[in-house]
């Protein structure tokens, strides 16, 4: 799949740049239309690795649903969610931590060796997801509708009892 | 460096980022948003090792994650917009009923 290398380090690299400014964005609006980048450049990835089915559900649900909703929780906040400066203790504490998980996993895949060579036929079309959704993987799947159904009652939870406090 | 090398990296970058993100920022919001980058990384790596595999439950399992993100992000907004409604700062360490 070398002949592919050209357009996955292009993705990769908008992935890695707009995940940058999520992260250093002061103002909140910047930091959504950075995640909105983030999520299109991973959906790319998705398509270029051959998983068609997860490109499309990325960017049905991370582009479409999850990014419009930080959208409109930014618009109801107060000032529109610009916060206070963060401390230098807090930055530093967090590029260590930060650091010290990258030197970990750098470290952890250094020992690992090298990867297996790529399966030929590695396809990924809608009919093998479904196949493998309903069949080796239907107890995740299925638990999904109950996950679901609980954060819906949850978030309605915790608003009713936003609103009988005010 | 082969293309999966380098999707590797990238995903493990990802998520030192989204860590870094999650730990440094007050903003609920955008501690959200770095947890949302951590997701994706994973997500990633789920669909490199459905290639490298030549097995698509990997991607099966990449949109299982996808739904839980979605309800992650749906009941986070929801504790942030609860909380910080009333408030004329946004700081995740102002809230004295979270202090526990």
């Amino acid at each position: 799949m070398n002949e592919l290398f050209l357009p996955l380090a292009v993705g990769c690299a908008v992935a890695l740049v707009s995940a940058l400014l999520v992260v250093l964005a002061r103002r909140p609006v910047h930091a959504v239309v950075a995640l909105l980048a983030h999520s299109l450049a991973l959906a790319a990835l998705y398509l270029i690795l051959g998983a068609d089915m997860v490109a499309m559900g990325q960017v049905l649900i991370y582009s479409g649903a999850i990014v419009v909703l930080f959208l409109f929780v930014i618009a109801l906040l107060p000032q529109g969610g610009s916060e206070a400066d963060l401390g230098f203790g807090r930055v530093l504490g967090g590029l260590v931590v930060g650091c010290a998980l990258l030197a970990g996993l750098a470290a952890w895949l250094a020992l690992a060796g090298p990867l297996p060579p790529a399966a030929p036929n590695a396809g990924g079309n809608v009919v093998e997801v479904g196949r493998s959704l309903f069949g080796r993987l239907i107890v995740p799947f299925e638990l999904t509708a109950p996950l679901l159904l609980v954060a819906i009652v949850g978030a309605v939870a915790i608003w009713r009892r936003q609103e009988r406090v005010s | 460096m082969t293309s999966e090398v380098l999707v590797l990296a990238t995903s493990a970058v990802l998520l030192a980022i989204g860590a870094t993100g999650a730990l440094i920022r007050r903003n609920p919001i955008a501690m959200l948003m770095s947890v949302e980058l951590m997701l994706n990384a994973a997500n990633l790596l789920l669909v490199l090792g459905a290639r490298v595999r030549g097995n698509v439950d990997g991607q099966a399992a990449a949109l299982i994650v996808l739904v839980l993100a979605a309800a992650e992000a749906v009941i986070g907004l929801g504790v942030a917009l609860a909380l910080f409604r009333d408030r004329d700062r946004v700081d995740v360490d102002e809230p004295a009923e979270v202090h526990g």
